[in-house]
């Protein structure tokens, strides 16, 4: 049976690992490769290098982080943030990830999720999906989360799944950096849509929400950052919560 | 020992590169069929799709296939795995037909299967007896159905089908999980198949 993953996310700028709250007010917290090599001895499932720089030249250094990143790491890796086509996913896979997030890119084109996963496998092709909530819905955010689209949320989430993600990367906008609990509500409803794995994302301040969005958010994987890079709590205080509420997970 | 990786298109060896690369070992990354069995160790590695590997293999098939069964130590991961059968259902093409079966897809709601999951060897297996590995990462949509189960090295479930999680064939062995990406015991097993696969 498929356990439930712990999935650590570094977001990267200019080659560092760095966080912020609501994509904004970023603090620097490491070295990538240290890092991620840190968190898989210390039972992480699975890396997530988010590259969120604001130029190509801070960008440039992704596929070299990634590189060295993957010949140290024995367990997935994920790259995203700034990938515009399948070129771009195959130079990421070539580099050393294992799967490749799309974002903007895949609203603005979504042909690129088929062509991507006709060329690499749908179980490389991650489609990661912003929202906001208006009311009763989610809107799809682009650009780091500044730019709204008319896309609901769960609608989108399941076409993307049609053209061939593999897996979803869902982040609340509006939980995200104020550790108050993943967006169950959000997680469910895409959950409920889509028949690849969901990772649930942004909100996660505590053991407690992140067994809630498994056992109410129906999420396959949890993505955490902040409250490990800060020292909160460790993936092993995490998995031993998730265990005690009789959650499947890979011991470290 | 001469290790070499066929590199039949896309996807990353980089991990797999360095997990194998260790001290005694002389590590080659080879695009062509033909000359990839010119080695004392053959690994299939495990991403991409097995039509587009199929058409890559197609010009060697018949001497990878007869090194093999001549007793080359083979590794198959994932796709890698799949590409020792006869054919799939994924794509065209023929595979090694090293084991006798086919390749179908996985009958589950939630595909790919992506994430770790059991893998439950079959009592006496050498490779698992030198490494044991309970859990793996499996990231796959499609899974063996060997015509002998007598084949099946090591068992896993998802949902409800049960599919093989390694196969093996005198020196040949097929995982479909990723062992480069199961972490320590991982790499563990990718070391111990180095030495016990040489061995009949």
């Amino acid at each position: 049976m498929l356990t439930k993953r712990v999935v650590v996310c570094l977001d990267v700028r200019g080659g560092r690992v760095v966080k912020g709250t609501s994509f904004v007010n970023l603090r620097d917290v490491g070295d990538p490769v240290e890092l991620a090599t840190r968190y898989e001895l210390a039972g992480a499932d699975e890396i997530v290098l988010l590259d969120i720089s604001a130029s190509a030249e801070e960008r440039g250094t992704l596929l070299d982080v990634a590189r060295r990143t993957a010949e140290r790491l024995f367990i997935p890796l994920t790259l995203g943030g700034g990938i515009r086509s399948a070129d771009d996913v195959g130079s990421a896979l070539r580099a050393g990830a294992d799967k490749v997030s799309i974002n903007s890119a895949a609203v603005v084109r979504p042909e690129v999720l088929t062509e991507s996963a006709r060329r690499f496998g749908s179980q490389c092709v991650v489609a990661s999906i912003d929202a906001k909530r208006e009311g009763s819905h989610w809107f799809v955010h682009v650009k780091g989360g500044r730019e709204r689209t008319e896309l609901d949320a769960i609608r989108w989430a399941a076409e993307c799944v049609r053209r061939g993600a593999g897996e979803i990367l869902l982040t609340s906008i509006d939980q995200d950096g104020a550790r108050t609990g993943y967006d169950i509500e959000l997680t469910r409803a895409v959950s409920s849509a889509v028949d690849v794995p969901v990772v649930a994302s942004g909100g996660a301040g505590s053991l407690q929400h992140v067994c809630d969005v498994f056992q109410h958010g129906g999420a396959d994987a949890a993505l955490v950052a902040g409250i490990l890079h800060d020292g909160i709590t460790t993936v092993g205080e995490i998995k031993d919560a998730m265990r005690r509420v009789h959650l499947m997970v890979r011991a470290a | 020992m001469r290790v070499t990786i066929f590199d039949y298109g896309a996807g990353n060896l980089h991990s797999l590169a360095k997990a194998l690369d260790t001290t005694d070992v002389s590590l080659a990354i080879e695009t062509d069929p033909v000359r990839a069995v010119e080695t004392d160790v053959l690994v299939l590695p495990g991403v991409g799709a097995f039509g587009a590997a199929a058409e890559r293999l197609a010009s060697g098939r018949g001497i990878m296939r007869d090194a093999i069964q001549r007793g080359l130590p083979t590794l198959g991961i994932c796709l890698g795995m799949q590409l020792l059968f006869d054919a799939s259902d994924e794509g065209a093409g023929e595979g090694l037909g090293v084991i006798a079966g086919r390749v179908t897809r996985l009958n589950a709601a939630r595909v790919p299967q992506i994430g770790w999951n059991d893998v439950t060897p079959v009592a006496g297996d050498a490779l698992f007896a030198s490494a044991p590995l309970s859990m793996a990462y499996y990231a796959n949509s499609f899974v063996c159905r060997p015509t002998d189960e007598l084949a099946v090295a090591a068992w896993t479930t998802h949902e409800g089908d049960r599919f093989p999680a390694a196969v093996r064939a005198g020196n040949t062995v097929g995982l479909q999980f990723h062992p480069e990406k199961s972490s320590a015991a991982g790499v563990q097993l990718l070391h111990a198949f180095l030495k016990t696969g040489v061995t009949p």
